[in-house]
């Protein structure tokens, strides 16, 4: 019997009054799949992470089609989608500095989650978080359970809120940027621990962020948002070895590797020219056609879907040659 | 998350934007015809307010000469309006004016001279804060009589901590942005800091605190008039004109209105004023508060 | 937490001593001769130092500091001039209306003002929510005493339902005394309701704006669970700061309204001895409504401490 995917996005638009900061994506994230979303900041990725949980800020509209544990949960109302959220589908933000509750102590935020979604007892839900916690490698779990989020560092409480997405064993779990607040040392290790618990639970996996190289490494395929839409969607190796958008070759240009950065100083760095377009006035067919270097008429007359290829453009660049 | 997620419409959702903005055309009105009104009061009124008449006594508003009507002695009540106008404008602008002196003085150097400073002002402005006005009131009624002057120093008093502490919270915020760091390391001394960087930065904040704090002034006026510690005649106040009212007439006598709705309207005027002010000149702190 | 509370005792007896001084020294400095105010102007030179010598008003001003502020530890405020009443007497017996009267006009507010600060922070967008909103702004506005006349106008003069005025003791007629009260925690709830009205909007905008509402609602909070459960806990702490920063106009506002509706409250003796320039009797009154205020301020941030782990653990 195969499993339906974990989540299937048909077609979602996400906006404020008359304007939509997400334009139609679609995909797909089969069951223990794990999916990179990376784009610039305002392309719209963090309101698509928003928009499947459900928690778009007030005033903001969602339409289209989210499938996922056999029900629409675009139509869903709050009440039964709280009932989802935290144990079919889950959420780790970007800051967990201001993302737990300052007047709670850190055990009981996950063992709250737990006792919310699951009939077991108080002292069970309490028991099961201090496992959590000790799967998360954090020393002393009985100490620290009892701690505030005040009293301790970034990385534990990162821990904690990845404690708390995990603890219903979702299917799915959406982390929006969940290391970028994070010191570049503990970075890895919460992105492994991460990688390793949503492994172990079989869960599926969307890493919104714009480090590059975690995607490569965490990821199986990866998607390209640009201007509210994914230009480019595919299996990471081969999205990265041979971007076929001419948008995500320049993304892919302007990482520093030992490659590109010249010692002397004379870096040869790549870099996308001109600006992500506002929101209020975006360009006519490609949203990136004053951007690119390819861009021809029908590029500014018509707006690509995305094809066989996996890029949404006209003028793919070509494979490179191995 | 993105910039617009959170501001956005966080902040569109505050107030909706044709309510904030009829609020402050209102208020603009309101706070015009009244200084309007008290400047006039100076230059014509239609009756001297203090000379009774006893033989109009009591007539009702819209009576030949008499728009509004008289009191209790027969002295007109809409010149008395005007003249309490000007006492409300003079008392509560004056209060708020030397606690506006004082308190932006004192905030400036609680931010700006060190901790030994700030714990003073900050931990003395605490224990002003917790002194009724009413009480610092009564006991200068006790002491030098009650008057106009004893008012302005009673809200002085009462509002000069407040006005310290929004001072202060305005100015540390300014001071802990980078171009007075630059300035430091340039070697600008303190006081050039202030003057040039500082002040020019709260400006914001001092004008929207002063109409608050005018509005609040009259509204303790008022209440302080109405106890009979306040203003006294032959000068004239819309609070005492309401105690007046219920002593002599009763509590149903339309002359309670008239003193009420005055005070109502201007208070409410500067307040929508002042808050619309804040929208304007200060975004920061209109995204904080309400 | 045993340091944050020793720390705000000694701010709390700091600030009592820095108050009673000041006090003092804006009555005794501001005032001049208190054996002169008091006996007024046509009085001789010769009785008033006899005045002076009885009361011990010609000694120096550091013994007479002392010996004011032992007396008040000790519970004794000195003596009326004129009829030689213990101040101690005339204050208590006046507490009985002043208190109950403070205490429910700032629950009524804070009744008020929760409710409809979280509505029309939360539904801003909706008739119900804006129209809140104009109420405070307007309520802000009314001087207590005017909410007072209106209300007694309606319920009073019109209606009859409530008297307008007047006072019967407690022991003598219990319900007599609650229907005297009535209007005025009214007055004062609602006048008080519509500015708290405004803080608790704010804050309650401010904290459900935070991260960790988000969090709340993504591990399965529905939004109302969040508010009650997350929110409001949180809110709680601003909300704290500002009703103890309200208790002074509490105060004032329970003064007016003891005016308006003659109460023969704690007002109603101190502006009596106001007008009969009775020096001590002001002096001491007030210091003890200073303490009150400065006392609940303490209480709140105590109960800040309580609210707050990051204060309450804090070294």
């Amino acid at each position: 019997m195969t499993l339906a995917p974990a989540i299937e996005v048909h077609d979602l638009v996400v906006g404020y009054d008359a304007l939509n900061a997400v334009r139609g994506v679609s995909f797909t994230l089969p069951r223990g799949g794990r999916m990179g979303l990376v784009g610039e900041s305002g392309s719209g990725k963090s309101m698509t992470a928003l928009a499947l949980m459900g928690l778009s800020p007030t005033g903001w509209h969602a339409a289209g089609q989210v499938l996922h544990d056999g029900v629409d949960l675009i139509t869903e109302t709050d009440t039964s989608f709280s009932k989802r959220r935290g144990r079919t589908i889950s959420m780790v933000f970007q800051d967990p500095m201001s993302s737990l509750n300052p007047v709670r102590r850190v055990g009981d935020q996950i063992a709250d989650v737990i006792h919310r979604h699951s009939k077991v007892s108080r002292r069970e839900a309490m028991k099961q978080a201090l496992d959590l916690m000790v799967q998360m490698n954090m020393p002393r779990p009985e100490q620290l359970a009892r701690s505030y989020p005040h009293q301790i560092s970034g990385g534990q409480k990162q821990r904690i809120m990845i404690a708390m997405a995990l603890a219903c064993y979702p299917q799915l779990i959406i982390a929006d940027e969940p290391t970028t607040a994070l010191d570049v040392t503990v970075q890895k290790q919460v992105l492994r621990l991460l990688n390793a618990a949503a492994r172990d639970r079989n869960t599926a996996l969307l890493m919104i962020t714009h480090d590059l190289p975690v995607i490569a490494a965490m990821c199986d395929t990866v998607a390209v948002m640009y201007a509210g839409r994914i230009v480019e969607h595919g299996p990471v190796q081969e999205v990265f070895r041979s971007p076929r958008h001419h948008y995500t070759r320049g993304l892919l240009d302007s990482q520093p590797t030992m490659d590109n950065i010249a010692l002397d100083g004379s870096s040869r760095l790549g870099s996308i020219p001109g600006m992500v377009p506002p929101l209020h006035n975006l360009p006519t067919g490609c949203a990136f056609h004053p951007r690119c270097a390819a861009a021809s008429e029908k590029c500014r007359a018509e707006m690509p879907e995305l094809g066989a290829n996996g890029a949404a453009c006209w003028h793919p660049v070509k494979e490179k040659a191995e | 998350m993105s910039a617009i997620a959170t501001n956005k419409p966080a902040k569109s959702r505050r107030r909706p934007r044709w309510l904030s903005n009829t609020a402050l055309l209102l208020g603009i009105v309101i706070s015009v015809a009244f200084l309007a009104i008290a400047l006039l009061s100076a230059f014509y009124l239609p009756h001297n307010p203090n000379v009774p008449r006893i033989p109009d006594r009591l007539l009702p508003a819209g009576s030949p000469g008499y728009v509004l009507g008289t009191d209790v002695l027969g002295r007109d009540i809409l010149s008395q309006l005007m003249v309490g106008a000007r006492t409300s404008l003079l008392v509560g602008a004056g209060g708020a004016l030397i606690s506006l002196i004082i308190g932006t003085v004192a905030g400036l150097s609680a931010a700006a001279f060190g901790r030994i400073a700030d714990e003073t002002i900050s931990r003395g402005a605490d224990i002003l804060l917790s002194i009724p006005g009413i009480v610092t009131a009564l006991v200068l009624a006790a002491t030098i009589g009650s008057g106009a002057l004893t008012t302005v120093l009673a809200l002085s008093a009462f509002f000069t901590p407040s006005f310290t502490r929004v001072i202060r919270s305005a100015a540390m915020s300014v001071l802990q942005e980078d171009f007075i760091t630059a300035a430091r390391l340039y070697g600008r001394p303190t006081w050039f800091i202030l003057l040039r960087h500082i002040l020019p930065n709260v400006a914001g904040v001092i004008i929207v605190q002063f109409t608050l704090f005018f509005a609040a002034g009259i509204l303790t006026e008022a209440g302080l008039s109405y106890l009979g510690v306040g203003v006294t005649r032959p000068s004239i106040s819309w609070g005492m004109m309401l105690n007046e009212a219920q002593q002599q007439v009763g509590i149903s006598s339309p002359l309670a209105m008239w003193p009420g709705l005055a005070i109502v309207t201007v208070v409410l005027g500067l307040n929508l004023l002042g808050d619309g002010l804040r929208d304007v000149l200060d975004p920061r702190l209109s995204r904080r508060g309400a | 937490m045993t340091l944050y509370i020793v720390r705000k005792l000694a701010f709390f007896l700091l600030a009592v001593f820095a108050a009673s001084i000041a006090i003092f020294l804006l009555i005794r400095g501001a005032g001049g001769n208190v054996a002169a105010i008091i006996l007024g102007k046509d009085a001789t030179a010769d009785a008033i130092n006899a005045l002076a010598q009885q009361y011990g008003l010609d000694r120096p001003m550091v013994v007479q500091y002392f010996d004011w502020i032992g007396n008040i530890f000790r519970g004794d405020l000195g003596r009326s001039f004129r009829t030689n009443e213990a101040v101690t007497d005339l204050v208590v017996s006046r507490l009985s209306i002043s208190i109950p009267l403070c205490v429910s006009g700032l629950l009524l507010g804070l009744l008020i003002a929760i409710p409809a600060g979280t509505y029309s922070a939360l539904n801003s967008d909706k008739p119900l929510g804006a129209l809140i909103t104009i109420l405070s702004q307007v309520g802000i506005a009314v001087p207590v005493f005017w909410a007072g006349i209106l209300l007694s106008l309606l319920f009073g003069v019109r209606l009859g339902w409530l008297p307008t005025g007047g006072w019967t003791n407690w022991s003598a007629d219990f319900w007599g005394a609650v229907r005297s009260l009535v209007l005025p925690i009214i007055s004062l709830g609602l006048i008080l309701g519509a500015s708290l009205t405004r803080y608790v909007r704010s804050a309650v905008l401010d904290v459900m704006n935070q991260d960790y509402v988000r969090t709340a609602r993504a591990t399965g909070m529905t939004r109302m669970e969040a508010l009650l459960q997350v929110g409001l806990r949180n809110a709680a702490l601003p909300i704290a700061t500002v009703v103890g920063l309200q208790i002074a106009e509490l105060i004032g506002g329970t003064v007016i309204i003891e005016t308006v509706f003659s109460l023969p409250g704690l007002s109603r003796m101190i502006l009596a001895n106001v007008a009969a320039r009775e020096v001590i009797v002001v002096q001491s009154t007030v210091m003890l409504i200073i303490i009150f205020v400065m006392f609940i301020n303490l209480i709140v941030d105590l109960l800040y401490g309580v609210l707050d782990p990051r204060v309450r653990l804090a070294r």
